[in-house]
């Protein structure tokens, strides 16, 4: 007994078997609920009976007993009485196996606490999760409610359970029985592919959509139609099963062999389940449209000689008879090809030529086919096909090529050395067998040599002009486009390479540039050349257009080295002349690096020589002030008797009022630094005698530096003046003396005296020696065509206390000032050329010192140093400017006059600086 | 009296419903295509490109041999016989063959419906049953030579269909 999905209970029995007869059946059945109890009694020639109007909570008991339908017969004994109770919510269906996208409905009674639920108090919930909208409840009578699912979607199973459970429930409570609702989705794809034979048709399904269902068997059904397919195609009554096999990638697998290659096959997919069968929507298929053709045999592939394209060439497959398209696939033959696709739409065609890149490698071909109106499949890629590599065209130049010259270079004959880069293959195309030079001269016409494989060749250079060209030969023919050389002597003296230059960029790559004069001839291209010039043999060479003017050139540069570039220009006519540079290339890259290093280097000099010029001004400053403390009062000068002054400007008055025959020189009232050391090494170059060494130095600076300049070394002093010229020579001694000199000036208003050149040198030396005659010496000096001027020497000594600073004036007063002293040597009076006159102590100013050009010593001078005459060469002055200090052009510079009272005067006809003034200190 | 136009009509039905979703075009290049196919499926098999076209086999005059102009009917009715024929040969090789003529005669149908023309489906010969003794003794014959007629009788019908055959 059950619920059918109409609501009734069916009662339901078998019929006895052997029964030769119809039977007829008489059932018993009771009916108790709360509402009715009943008995029914009813014959039947079925084997089933429905009982309508069942109630929830009714139960049932039935008995069934039959009989002969025809003719005379007994009733058989009651069955054995059978119990059905129906529960309190009744469902029907209880169960609905559905497809997605279907429609279903549910109708409920609902009994609670022994009373029906009105229909219209009845609920829906889904799942106990989701009250279905009253918009698909429906009343179909006062007891049973009906609720109704539009569209469905697949279940989605939650845990074990694979069903959506439907209630029915009244207001606020809810039975705990329920519908189920299975819905599955049988939206199944098939797919079929027909073999290159037209021979066997594979159809391919996966069931993983359908998969949830437990207890569903699925079985796929077709139905074949005379030809082709319908346009929608719809689940025929009569259908044939076909077998399929489960296969590893979980799909299942359906042979048809043989195969109607027209007819139209309607497939689906039944689900068979205990609540009910599926079908999934049906396909059809035309196995001449699901070909997936055999792939193109005899595929070739070659490169044309001549043409230069990549010729495929193939077969059309024996199946489908169709017109086919093609697909080409190509790429350079290797572990990992990278394919190029080429497809071919002629169905008659059976070949096709490619143009390719690299027509000297082996190409890797496979071709493959459809059908051309777009039905069916791509066949599998066909074995691939190989090119061979072999020469396809004559070589598309000849080499590039440079020569050497061997020998000497005046020689006229010269051994010349072409050398040559082999053709690459995409120049060659694909092989070189041989080269050939051809030779072109004026004398000797053309000729030609084969020289085989090789890549350098010597031959003699001796006409004027030599015009080789090397030719590359393959087995199709010979270059056409080559380049030419000519050797010219007459062209390899024309320079046109103005400026060329190299600058390294790293290890691997230099930048070259030039820059041209203009040429009346025809330039074609340059050659550089570089070398590492320790290693002969190593020379490369590059070829670079004439229009380009920067190069760079990559090459492994070993930075230690030094490379030799030369940049050749090279014409018409022949081979001009290079242009060489040699270049470091550490150096330079290391130039480029330190930059910002040179730049900061420039800097500190740059603020060094600030600073130093700025000790400069400020030690300028202080002897400025020094000095001017240092100038005599002018109440206490003969000379300088009603003198004002208190202005600056009065000074050149000064000198003019009080020296009518002496001739001044530039007033040079700045004093400058002459911190310098001043050493005059002059000897004499006559021929017979040689002068003695003199040092003549100028000193300002510490007792140190004086005692350093000062040569005061026995060899120095009378020796060699007393030698020499017999000239009596006192000499200090150089242990009394500690000589500090703290200035010293040479003032000179002399001019240059170019013929000093002619003289030779007198080494004199100045220091703490000094003659006390020395007439024999200006003797000599006299006899030399010197033109030195009067100069004077100014030594403050800070170390000679008993010197007294004279204070002196300047004029003819001061040689009888002197005379009354008394302890100077009166000679050569007429020689007045006496300028100088003070020195002074820089701390005592206890000691003056005076010079007369005619007495040529100091006075009051202590005993132990004697100052006279002192001459100076010229020549040696030369060469004190050359050496130490600048006499020869710019005494007046270099001499300045530090105070008013100081003069300078004419020279003497016999140009001989006359006195010099120093102030030592012992 | 009035029935036959009407069964033609019922008939016809079917076919017109066909030909309203095919092109006609369509079936005259399957049909070619078809023919080719067969044609090529006998070249491939081997044992038949042996005989000797200028040898008369004797005995086997009921299998169909060329004849000089093939209208539809006609083609289907050769067809028939050799579907007859066929089908007592090995299934093995000839059964693809046997698959392929029933497409060709259902293409050729409707080709004569496109036409206009009455079709009858042949049956083929009514006296190839008694000739099963025949098939027996000299089976390898049989298929030699009925694959070798059927080969050239399709490369005749494939002429005859660029030609525009008769009804």
């Amino acid at each position: 007994m059950g619920i059918t999905d109409d609501g009734n209970l069916k009662i339901s029995w078998s019929s006895p078997t052997l029964t030769p007869f119809p039977l007829q059946y008489q059932v018993k059945y009771s009916e108790n609920s709360t509402a009715i109890m009943r008995e029914v009694d009813e014959i039947v020639s079925a084997t089933s009976l429905l009982v309508d109007s069942v109630l929830p909570g009714s139960s049932y008991e039935v008995q069934v007993r039959g009989k002969r339908l025809d003719g005379p017969g007994a009733w058989s004994d009651w069955s054995t009485p059978h119990f059905y109770t129906i529960q309190d919510v009744l469902y029907f269906p209880p169960k609905i196996l559905t497809s997605v996208g279907s429609n279903v409905s549910f109708h409920c009674i609902y009994k609670n606490e022994n009373k029906l639920v009105s229909s219209k108090k009845i609920v829906w919930w889904m799942n106990l999760a989701e009250k279905i909208p009253q918009s698909q409840y429906s009343v179909v009578s006062d007891r049973v409610s009906k609720v109704t699912f539009c569209n469905l979607n697949a279940t989605k199973p939650r845990g074990k359970f694979t069903y959506d459970a439907v209630y029915c429930c009244s207001e606020h409570e809810c039975h705990h029985r329920y519908a189920e609702l299975y819905v599955i989705d049988v939206n199944v794809n098939i797919s079929c592919e027909t073999d290159g034979y037209l021979t066997k048709m594979t159809c391919r399904w996966s069931t993983n959509s359908i998969q949830s269902l437990v207890g569903s068997t699925l079985q796929l059904r077709y139905h074949r139609r005379s030809l082709y397919c319908s346009d929608i195609p719809s689940i025929h009554p009569v259908s044939e099963p076909k077998d399929c096999h489960l296969q590893k990638d979980g799909f299942y697998e359906c042979v048809f062999q043989p195969i109607f290659l027209l007819s139209g096959y309607t497939m689906w997919i039944r689900i068979n389940h205990s609540l009910g069968s599926l079908d999934s929507p049906p396909t059809c298929v035309l196995p001449d449209s699901v070909v997936k053709p055999l792939p193109p045999p005899s595929v070739k592939a070659e490169m044309t000689v001549n043409i230069g394209l990549l010729k495929i060439s193939w077969e059309k497959p024996i199946f489908p008879e169709n017109n086919l398209q093609f697909q080409i696939r190509y790429g350079l033959s290797g572990k990992e090809v990278q394919w190029k696709m080429y497809e071919v739409y002629d169905a008659k065609a059976k070949s096709a030529s490619l143009p390719v890149p690299d027509l000297c490698a082996a190409y890797a071909v496979q071709v493959r086919c459809k059908r051309l109106d777009g039905l069916g499949y791509w066949s599998n890629w066909s074995n691939p096909a190989y090119t061979v590599v072999m020469d396809i065209k004559v070589p598309t130049r000849g080499p590039e090529f440079w020569r050497i010259i061997n020998g000497d270079m005046t020689k006229k004959e010269k051994n010349v050395t072409l050398l040559w880069k082999p053709l690459m293959k995409n120049d060659s195309l694909c092989s070189v067998r041989r080269y050939v030079i051809n030779h072109q001269t004026s004398r000797n016409g053309t000729w030609a040599q084969d020289v085989g494989n090789h890549t350098r060749f010597t031959f003699l250079w001796t006409e004027p002009a030599h015009t080789v060209t090397i030719l590359a030969v393959n087995s199709v023919g010979v270059s056409v486009a080559n380049f030419n050389l000519t050797l010219s002597w007459h062209m390899s003296k024309v320079h046109i390479v103005q400026s060329f230059s190299a600058y390294p960029l790293n290890s691997s790559c230099v930048i070259l540039s030039w820059m041209l004069s203009p040429s009346e001839y025809k330039l074609m291209y340059f050659i550089v050349e570089w070398r590492t010039p320790n290693e002969d043999n190593e020379i490369k060479w590059l070829r670079i257009p004439s229009s380009v003017k920067k190069y760079y050139i990559h090459d492994h540069f070993i930075p230690i080295e030094k490379y030799q570039f030369s940049l050749y220009p090279i014409f018409v006519e022949g081979v001009g002349k290079p242009k060489i540079i040699n270049t470091f290339i550490q150096e330079d890259i290391e130039k480029h690096q330190n930059d910002a290093g040179l730049y900061i280097v420039v800097l500190i000099i740059i603020s060094s020589l600030v600073l130093l010029l700025g000790t400069l001004l400020i030690s300028h400053q202080r002897m400025k002030k020094l000095f001017w403390e240092d100038v005599p009062n002018p109440k206490n000068c003969s000379w300088a008797q009603g003198l004002n002054f208190q202005k600056p400007e009065t000074f050149e008055h000064l000198f003019f009022k009080h020296t009518d025959s002496v001739t001044f020189g530039p007033l040079l009232l700045e004093p400058e630094t002459i911190s310098e050391d001043i050493s005059v090494d002059a000897s004499w170059k006559n021929k017979d005698e040689m002068a003695p060494a003199t040092v003549v130095s100028l000193l300002l600076a510490t007792s140190d530096l004086g005692k350093r300049s000062f040569c005061a070394s026995d060899q120095c002093n009378g020796a060699n003046f007393s030698d020499a010229e017999g000239t009596e020579v006192t000499c200090e001694d150089e242990s009394r003396r500690q000589p500090s000199v703290k200035y010293a000036m040479l003032v000179s208003n002399s001019k240059s005296s170019e013929t000093d050149e002619e003289q030779g040198l007198i080494n004199s030396s100045v220091s703490k020696c000094f003659s006390s005659k020395n007439s024999p010496l200006k003797d000599s000096f006299s006899d030399t065509s010197w033109e030195i001027e009067t100069q004077a020497f100014l030594i403050l000594s800070d170390q000679h206390p008993k010197i007294i600073s004279p204070h002196l004036t300047f004029s003819e007063g001061l040689d009888e000032l002197l005379k009354m002293e008394g302890n100077f040597p009166e000679e050569n009076h007429d020689e007045k050329s006496v300028y100088y006159l003070g020195v002074t102590s820089v701390k005592k100013r206890e000691s003056d010192v005076f010079l007369t050009d005619a007495s040529r010593v100091l006075y009051p001078f202590p005993a132990h140093c004697l100052f006279t005459d002192i001459r100076i060469l010229r020549d040696s002055c030369s060469h004190l400017v050359e050496n130490n200090f600048n006499l020869g052009t710019s005494v007046k510079k270099t001499f300045v006059s530090y105070m008013p009272q100081f003069q300078t005067c004419s020279t003497q006809t016999h140009k001989i600086m006359e006195n010099k003034m120093c102030d030592l200190t012992v | 009296m009035h029935w036959g136009p009407l069964c033609r009509f019922l008939w016809l039905c079917p076919c017109l419903a066909y030909l309203q979703a095919m092109p006609i075009h369509r079936v005259q290049d399957d049909s070619r295509d078809l023919i080719k196919t067969i044609v090529t499926r006998i070249n491939d098999t081997s044992h038949t490109q042996s005989v000797s076209s200028l040898q008369r086999i004797a005995g086997l005059d009921f299998i169909p041999g060329l004849q000089p102009v093939l209208s539809l009917s006609k083609m289907d009715e050769t067809l028939a016989v050799y579907q007859q024929i066929l089908t007592r040969l090995p299934p093995r090789n000839v059964v693809q063959i046997l698959n392929d003529l029933e497409n060709l005669r259902d293409l050729l149908y409707l080709l004569a419906v496109s036409k206009g023309c009455p079709f009858p489906h042949s049956s083929g010969l009514k006296t190839l049953e008694s000739l099963d003794g025949v098939l027996e003794a000299s089976r390898y014959s049989m298929e030699v030579v009925t694959l070798s007629r059927l080969q050239a009788s399709l490369q005749d019908m494939l002429q005859q269909l660029d030609l525009g055959p008769r009804c």
